[in-house]
């Protein structure tokens, strides 16, 4: 079943926009000048109920605008769009029943009162009855581990805890889309593997479909199975997150440690040595597969003295992802 | 219904979390008070009346108290929804199953009364003493009736100016003047009694008599014909400027550009 149908969707927003200095600020009193930013620019895409989707772009690149656009804060200029059966902007109120949402760069919960009553304002306001609010948030606070901070006033809360309650509270309704706008913002490594896998769980337990954005690699390969990217308004790449690991990471970092020194000469043609140990024991190189087989590689290695241990790794996600972009630029 | 409640109830919380700052805050009243106190008396010494176009000092003092009330209590949407469009905040309240402006009724509600009632407590202790005892309990109901038509006007005439940011963001000069109009032709500094007959008839015909001196002067001076009055004519702006406030909500949507994305 489809959660998502988007359509060749656009929106542009108009800017207005002066030069720099007294005269350009009288000036733009009398004659504003507008420039046109195509923010999307004919996206279609599909996501299934239940998946965990992947939605990633530079900055500026259109992936909150798609997002307000899916939850029918948005209007958008051309397309068509269907969100769990509904025109977002057209029936944006049935539809918040079934969505939940976290923009992680604005809070949702009321900053000077504790997480516990936006969880009992909201379970009011999605007219949930208040037996199944208090079992629900009891849920809520096993998975998300929050209890210890459910009464404090989210203003004393770390940015960590605070997340941790922030995307509890879009889920206190059971919706059947989860629209996540980068929720791991600022966090720090625990913080980021805590919302990571209480996301996950709820995914899991609830088939929840999750749409996520996000700058950090880390959350779509702990979470996601396909990704999106889009790069100024537009789709430049979709597929599972395997495979664009498989597509772009030709290069391939290789760490060997040997049972004796080796030879100061040894090198594998078609290979860069990027360090030797002092001792000469330990040698890492990098290699292109495309240019250079793996197996010949291998067989190099071995041959160069008695393997004690082997290690091979891909380079950073967020490598690839850059160089997706950077080839997106060079084509526009 | 129940969720509106529940909105009106969690502000009416968040006013209340800073008891301490809401008192010093509605202390500014005070010195309001004593302002108007000095002035109006420096007047009616020098009329050498104790009664000027049928209100006494005390019957001012007392009008100028619900006056200031309502001003320094009256909803602030307009700079809320600015701020909200502004930060970008205002995303996650449009995504809720609730009418929105219904949203933004009751939350004013549970943010105002508690700051209209420690206003008039506050500001009615010294006038008590300047001026005299409070008009008496009979008055009371016809004037709360009509401070809850204000307070929807106010309602309407702020939504409106706070949904233009949904297309200019910056509202503050719409706010400015809309406030100063009240002052004047509201009837907020100087009761429209005192006022040439021409002027009280341009406020008449217009919302901001009914915002401001209708429930004041029904405090002071309260009479059957001038409820009947001051109820339809806020009944008709309420009908104008709330239907205006449903359709600009409606258009604004279709214009509305949310900050960060």
């Amino acid at each position: 079943m489809v959660a998502i149908q988007v359509s060749n969707l656009s929106k542009t927003f108009h800017t207005k926009h002066k030069a720099a200095g007294l005269a350009a600020s009288i000036q733009a009193l009398f004659k504003p000048q507008f420039s046109v930013v195509e923010a999307v620019r004919g996206l279609s895409f599909e996501m299934g109920s239940g998946e965990l989707l992947g939605f990633i772009g530079p900055n500026g690149a259109g992936k909150s605008t798609t997002i307000k656009i899916l939850t029918g804060i948005l209007f958008p200029d051309a397309g068509s769009v269907q969100v769990l059966g509904f025109v977002p902007w057209k029936q944006r109120r049935q539809l918040a029943y079934l969505l939940g949402t976290v923009f992680g760069q604005r809070p949702q919960l009321w900053y000077h009162l504790p997480p516990i009553d936006t969880f009992e304002l909201f379970g009011k306001i999605y007219e949930l009855d208040d037996r199944e609010t208090k079992k629900r948030i009891s849920y809520l606070t096993e998975i998300f581990e929050i209890g210890d901070f459910l009464e404090t006033p989210v203003r004393k809360l770390s940015l960590g805890q605070r997340m941790r309650c922030e995307v509890a509270a879009s889920l206190i309704h059971k919706p059947k889309l989860l629209l996540l706008d980068e929720p791991s913002i600022g966090l720090d490594v625990v913080a980021k593997q805590h919302i990571r896998d209480a996301i996950r769980e709820m995914a899991l337990r609830e088939n929840v479909g999750v749409l996520l954005t996000s700058h950090d690699a880390g959350d779509l390969e702990a979470l996601c199975k396909r990704v999106i990217i889009i790069n100024h308004g537009q789709i430049v790449y979709q597929d599972k997150v395997s495979i664009l690991k498989r597509s772009f990471l030709t290069s391939k970092l290789v760490e060997v440690r040997y049972a004796q020194q080796v030879s100061p000469e040894f090198e594998v043609e078609g290979t860069e040595t990027i360090k030797v140990s002092k001792d000469r024991y330990a040698i890492k190189i990098r290699f292109n597969t495309l240019q250079t087989p793996v197996e010949y590689v291998m067989a190099h290695l071995s041959a160069a003295g008695t393997l004690m241990d082997i290690t091979i790794s891909d380079p950073p996600l967020e490598e690839v992802i850059a160089a997706i972009y950077k080839s997106a630029d060079g084509k526009n | 219904m129940k969720k509106y409640l529940a909105i009106f109830r969690i502000n009416l919380l968040t006013s209340l979390a800073y008891p301490a700052e809401i008192v010093t805050r509605a202390g500014m009243i005070i010195i309001f008070m004593l302002v108007f106190y000095q002035l109006w008396h420096v007047t009616f010494t020098a009329s050498g009346s104790q009664v000027i176009n049928g209100m006494t000092l005390r019957d001012t003092m007392w009008y100028l108290l619900i006056a200031e009330t309502l001003e320094l209590g009256r909803p602030r949407l307009a700079k809320v929804i600015s701020q909200q469009v502004k930060d970008g905040s205002i995303a996650y309240l449009l995504n809720k199953p609730y009418n929105f402006i219904i949203y933004q009724l009751a939350g004013g509600l549970g943010d105002s009364l508690p700051r209209m009632g420690i206003l008039l407590i506050i500001g009615g202790v010294p006038v008590w003493g300047m001026a005299g005892a409070p008009p008496a309990l009979a008055n009371w109901p016809p004037a709360m009736i009509a401070l809850g038509g204000a307070w929807l006007l106010h309602f309407c005439v702020n939504g409106l100016i706070g949904l233009a940011a949904f297309v200019a963001e910056e509202v503050a000069p719409f706010e400015w003047i809309y406030q100063k109009l009240v002052f004047i032709l509201g009837g907020m500094l100087i009761p429209l009694n005192f006022y040439p007959a021409w002027l009280q008839s341009l406020s008449k015909s217009l919302p901001f008599a009914y915002m401001m001196y209708g429930p004041a002067q029904l405090f002071v001076m309260p009479d059957l014909r001038l409820f009947i009055q001051i109820t339809v004519g806020q009944l008709i702006w309420l009908v104008i400027l709330g239907g205006l406030l449903a359709i600009a909500f409606s258009r604004g949507m279709k214009k509305l550009t949310i900050n960060g994305g």
